[in-house]
Protein backbone atom coordinates (compact mmCIF):
# COMPACT_ATOMS: atom_id res chain seq x y z
CA UNK A 1 0.00 0.00 0.00
CA UNK A 2 2.79 2.41 0.96
CA UNK A 3 4.55 1.45 -2.28
CA UNK A 4 1.54 2.41 -4.39
CA UNK A 5 1.18 5.78 -2.63
CA UNK A 6 4.90 6.45 -2.92
CA UNK A 7 5.05 5.67 -6.63
CA UNK A 8 1.97 7.74 -7.39
CA UNK A 9 3.41 10.73 -5.53
CA UNK A 10 6.84 10.23 -7.10
CA UNK A 11 5.35 10.18 -10.60
CA UNK A 12 3.42 13.38 -9.87
CA UNK A 13 6.53 15.03 -8.44
CA UNK A 14 8.69 14.15 -11.44
CA UNK A 15 6.00 15.02 -13.98
CA UNK A 16 5.57 18.40 -12.31
CA UNK A 17 9.32 18.98 -12.31
CA UNK A 18 9.70 18.06 -15.98
CA UNK A 19 6.73 20.25 -16.87
CA UNK A 20 8.28 23.12 -14.93
CA UNK A 21 11.44 23.16 -17.01
CA UNK A 22 9.89 22.37 -20.39
CA UNK A 23 6.86 24.69 -20.79
CA UNK A 24 7.58 27.94 -22.58
CA UNK A 25 4.84 30.00 -20.89
CA UNK A 26 5.86 30.84 -17.28
CA UNK A 27 2.33 30.46 -15.93
CA UNK A 28 2.12 26.80 -17.07
CA UNK A 29 5.48 26.19 -15.43
CA UNK A 30 4.21 27.70 -12.18
CA UNK A 31 1.17 25.39 -12.23
CA UNK A 32 3.43 22.36 -12.81
CA UNK A 33 5.61 23.51 -9.92
CA UNK A 34 2.54 23.58 -7.64
CA UNK A 35 1.71 19.98 -8.63
CA UNK A 36 5.28 18.95 -7.87
CA UNK A 37 5.34 20.71 -4.49
CA UNK A 38 2.02 19.31 -3.27
CA UNK A 39 3.02 15.77 -4.30
CA UNK A 40 6.25 16.28 -2.39
CA UNK A 41 4.25 17.33 0.68
CA UNK A 42 2.59 13.91 0.47
CA UNK A 43 6.01 12.28 0.43
CA UNK A 44 6.88 14.21 3.61
CA UNK A 45 3.80 12.72 5.23
CA UNK A 46 5.05 9.24 4.24
CA UNK A 47 8.38 10.09 5.91
CA UNK A 48 6.74 10.83 9.31
CA UNK A 49 7.06 14.61 9.04
CA UNK A 50 3.49 15.92 9.52
CA UNK A 51 4.63 19.41 10.51
CA UNK A 52 6.77 19.79 7.40
CA UNK A 53 3.80 18.49 5.38
CA UNK A 54 1.79 21.45 6.67
CA UNK A 55 4.65 23.90 6.16
CA UNK A 56 5.22 22.71 2.61
CA UNK A 57 1.58 23.21 1.66
CA UNK A 58 0.99 26.47 3.54
CA UNK A 59 4.29 28.27 2.95
CA UNK A 60 5.54 26.81 -0.33
CA UNK A 61 2.36 26.21 -2.30
CA UNK A 62 0.34 28.80 -0.43
CA UNK A 63 2.72 31.72 -0.12
CA UNK A 64 5.83 31.45 -2.32
CA UNK A 65 4.21 30.08 -5.47
CA UNK A 66 1.19 32.36 -5.05
CA UNK A 67 3.59 35.32 -4.94
CA UNK A 68 5.25 33.99 -8.08
CA UNK A 69 1.89 33.63 -9.89
CA UNK A 70 0.93 37.16 -8.82
CA UNK A 71 4.16 38.56 -10.23
CA UNK A 72 3.75 36.64 -13.52
CA UNK A 73 0.20 37.96 -13.93
CA UNK A 74 1.19 41.46 -12.78
CA UNK A 75 3.96 41.79 -15.38
CA UNK A 76 1.51 40.85 -18.17
CA UNK A 77 4.24 39.38 -20.35
CA UNK A 78 3.51 39.33 -24.08
CA UNK A 79 4.66 36.49 -26.28
CA UNK A 80 7.22 38.67 -28.06
CA UNK A 81 8.91 39.46 -24.74
CA UNK A 82 9.64 35.79 -24.07
CA UNK A 83 13.14 34.68 -25.10
CA UNK A 84 13.28 32.54 -28.21
CA UNK A 85 14.47 29.04 -27.44
CA UNK A 86 14.21 27.00 -30.62
CA UNK A 87 16.15 23.86 -29.72
CA UNK A 88 15.06 23.87 -26.09
CA UNK A 89 13.81 20.27 -25.93
CA UNK A 90 16.91 18.84 -27.60
CA UNK A 91 19.15 20.76 -25.20
CA UNK A 92 17.10 19.63 -22.21
CA UNK A 93 17.36 15.97 -23.23
CA UNK A 94 21.08 16.13 -23.95
CA UNK A 95 21.96 17.80 -20.68
CA UNK A 96 19.74 15.34 -18.78
CA UNK A 97 21.86 12.53 -20.22
CA UNK A 98 25.01 14.37 -19.20
CA UNK A 99 23.82 14.47 -15.58
CA UNK A 100 23.28 10.69 -15.29
CA UNK A 101 26.82 10.10 -13.89
CA UNK A 102 26.16 12.61 -11.07
CA UNK A 103 23.02 10.72 -10.05
CA UNK A 104 24.79 7.36 -10.22
CA UNK A 105 27.71 8.56 -8.06
CA UNK A 106 25.34 9.88 -5.39
CA UNK A 107 23.32 6.67 -5.42
CA UNK A 108 26.51 4.66 -5.05
CA UNK A 109 27.45 6.79 -2.03
CA UNK A 110 24.05 6.27 -0.40
CA UNK A 111 24.13 2.55 -1.25
CA UNK A 112 26.73 2.01 1.49
CA UNK A 113 24.20 2.91 4.20
CA UNK A 114 22.82 -0.19 5.94
CA UNK A 115 19.27 -1.06 4.92
CA UNK A 116 16.64 -0.04 7.40
CA UNK A 117 12.86 -0.07 7.33
CA UNK A 118 11.37 3.37 6.63
CA UNK A 119 7.77 2.76 7.70
CA UNK A 120 5.67 5.55 9.16
CA UNK A 121 6.65 5.87 12.82
CA UNK A 122 4.15 5.66 15.61
CA UNK A 123 4.56 8.08 18.49
CA UNK A 124 5.12 11.79 18.17
CA UNK A 125 8.14 11.85 15.84
CA UNK A 126 7.75 14.88 13.59
CA UNK A 127 4.91 16.35 15.63
CA UNK A 128 4.68 20.06 16.30
CA UNK A 129 5.60 19.65 19.97
CA UNK A 130 8.80 17.68 19.38
CA UNK A 131 9.66 19.93 16.44
CA UNK A 132 9.33 23.07 18.54
CA UNK A 133 11.35 21.59 21.41
CA UNK A 134 14.20 20.71 19.02
CA UNK A 135 13.99 24.09 17.31
CA UNK A 136 14.13 26.17 20.47
CA UNK A 137 16.59 24.02 22.42
CA UNK A 138 19.22 23.13 19.87
CA UNK A 139 18.72 25.61 17.04
CA UNK A 140 17.90 28.91 18.72
CA UNK A 141 20.77 30.95 17.24
CA UNK A 142 20.14 29.82 13.61
CA UNK A 143 16.45 30.55 14.17
CA UNK A 144 17.21 34.15 15.18
CA UNK A 145 19.63 34.50 12.24
CA UNK A 146 16.87 33.32 9.89
CA UNK A 147 14.54 35.97 11.28
CA UNK A 148 17.19 38.65 10.63
CA UNK A 149 17.62 37.25 7.09
CA UNK A 150 13.87 37.48 6.46
CA UNK A 151 13.86 41.08 7.73
CA UNK A 152 16.74 41.95 5.38
CA UNK A 153 14.92 40.31 2.46
CA UNK A 154 11.79 42.33 3.30
CA UNK A 155 13.73 45.60 3.35
CA UNK A 156 15.56 44.66 0.15
CA UNK A 157 12.32 43.85 -1.66
CA UNK A 158 10.81 47.20 -0.63
CA UNK A 159 13.93 49.09 -1.75
CA UNK A 160 13.97 47.36 -5.16
CA UNK A 161 10.26 47.72 -5.84
CA UNK A 162 10.26 51.44 -5.01
CA UNK A 163 9.64 53.80 -7.90
CA UNK A 164 13.03 54.96 -9.10
CA UNK A 165 14.84 56.02 -12.26
CA UNK A 166 18.47 55.72 -11.31
CA UNK A 167 19.19 52.09 -12.21
CA UNK A 168 20.17 51.42 -15.82
CA UNK B 1 10.84 -1.03 -2.04
CA UNK B 2 9.56 2.34 -0.89
CA UNK B 3 10.68 1.24 2.57
CA UNK B 4 14.35 1.77 1.80
CA UNK B 5 16.08 5.14 1.80
CA UNK B 6 17.39 4.52 -1.74
CA UNK B 7 13.95 5.14 -3.26
CA UNK B 8 13.76 8.57 -1.66
CA UNK B 9 17.36 9.42 -2.54
CA UNK B 10 16.74 8.39 -6.15
CA UNK B 11 13.69 10.63 -6.33
CA UNK B 12 15.57 13.54 -4.77
CA UNK B 13 18.53 13.14 -7.13
CA UNK B 14 16.33 12.94 -10.24
CA UNK B 15 14.48 16.05 -9.11
CA UNK B 16 17.78 17.83 -8.42
CA UNK B 17 19.04 16.94 -11.90
CA UNK B 18 15.79 18.22 -13.41
CA UNK B 19 16.24 21.55 -11.67
CA UNK B 20 19.92 21.76 -12.62
CA UNK B 21 19.10 21.09 -16.28
CA UNK B 22 16.48 23.83 -16.13
CA UNK B 23 18.93 26.34 -14.64
CA UNK B 24 21.54 25.52 -17.29
CA UNK B 25 19.39 25.29 -20.42
CA UNK B 26 16.48 27.73 -20.10
CA UNK B 27 16.75 31.46 -20.78
CA UNK B 28 13.44 32.64 -19.33
CA UNK B 29 14.29 34.20 -15.96
CA UNK B 30 11.03 32.98 -14.36
CA UNK B 31 11.76 29.40 -15.30
CA UNK B 32 15.29 29.71 -13.94
CA UNK B 33 13.74 30.86 -10.65
CA UNK B 34 11.36 27.88 -10.61
CA UNK B 35 14.24 25.52 -11.35
CA UNK B 36 16.05 26.92 -8.31
CA UNK B 37 12.93 26.14 -6.29
CA UNK B 38 13.10 22.56 -7.62
CA UNK B 39 16.72 22.29 -6.47
CA UNK B 40 15.80 23.51 -2.98
CA UNK B 41 12.87 21.08 -2.87
CA UNK B 42 15.11 18.15 -3.77
CA UNK B 43 17.49 19.06 -0.95
CA UNK B 44 14.59 19.39 1.51
CA UNK B 45 13.39 15.93 0.49
CA UNK B 46 16.88 14.54 1.11
CA UNK B 47 16.97 16.14 4.57
CA UNK B 48 13.56 14.75 5.52
CA UNK B 49 14.45 11.26 4.27
CA UNK B 50 17.65 11.30 6.31
CA UNK B 51 15.74 12.59 9.34
CA UNK B 52 13.47 9.55 9.10
CA UNK B 53 16.44 7.23 8.52
CA UNK B 54 18.40 8.41 11.57
CA UNK B 55 15.21 9.12 13.59
CA UNK B 56 16.51 12.57 14.46
CA UNK B 57 14.49 15.77 14.48
CA UNK B 58 17.48 18.00 13.71
CA UNK B 59 17.37 17.34 9.97
CA UNK B 60 13.69 18.33 9.87
CA UNK B 61 14.59 21.62 11.57
CA UNK B 62 17.24 22.23 8.91
CA UNK B 63 14.61 21.51 6.24
CA UNK B 64 12.44 24.23 7.82
CA UNK B 65 15.39 26.64 7.62
CA UNK B 66 15.81 25.82 3.94
CA UNK B 67 12.14 26.68 3.38
CA UNK B 68 12.63 30.00 5.21
CA UNK B 69 15.66 30.84 3.06
CA UNK B 70 13.61 29.97 -0.03
CA UNK B 71 10.94 32.43 1.11
CA UNK B 72 13.53 35.20 1.55
CA UNK B 73 14.99 34.36 -1.85
CA UNK B 74 11.53 34.55 -3.45
CA UNK B 75 10.94 38.07 -2.14
CA UNK B 76 14.26 39.47 -3.36
CA UNK B 77 14.42 37.56 -6.65
CA UNK B 78 10.89 38.44 -7.72
CA UNK B 79 11.25 42.15 -6.94
CA UNK B 80 14.52 42.14 -8.91
CA UNK B 81 12.71 40.54 -11.85
CA UNK B 82 10.03 43.24 -11.69
CA UNK B 83 12.65 46.04 -11.74
CA UNK B 84 14.64 44.44 -14.56
CA UNK B 85 11.54 43.78 -16.65
CA UNK B 86 10.47 47.41 -16.34
CA UNK B 87 13.82 48.53 -17.72
CA UNK B 88 14.51 45.92 -20.37
CA UNK B 89 11.01 44.77 -21.42
CA UNK B 90 12.41 41.28 -21.75
CA UNK B 91 12.58 38.08 -19.72
CA UNK B 92 15.70 36.81 -21.47
CA UNK B 93 18.42 36.35 -18.87
CA UNK B 94 21.07 37.20 -21.47
CA UNK B 95 19.76 40.79 -21.70
CA UNK B 96 20.40 41.47 -18.00
CA UNK B 97 23.93 42.86 -18.20
CA UNK B 98 23.62 45.95 -15.99
CA UNK B 99 26.32 44.73 -13.62
CA UNK B 100 28.73 43.80 -16.39
CA UNK B 101 31.57 46.13 -17.35
CA UNK B 102 30.66 48.59 -20.04
CA UNK B 103 33.36 47.58 -22.50
CA UNK B 104 32.26 43.94 -22.56
CA UNK B 105 29.52 43.63 -25.12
Amino acid sequence: MIDIIFFTLAIFTLAGGIGTISFSQPIYSAMSLIVSIIAMAGIFALLSAPFLFLVQIIIYAGAIITLLVFIIMFLNVKNEHLPKEENKNIHLTLSAFLLIPLVLVSLKAFNTLPLKSMEIMSGDFGSIKLFGMTLFQGWLVPFELISILLLCALIGAVVYARKEDKIG
Amino acid sequence: MANSILAYVTLAMILFSTGLVGVIVRKNIFIIYMSIELLLNAIILLFVALARYYESMDAQVIALFVIAVAAAEAAVFLSLIVVLYRHKKSLNCESFTILAQKDIK
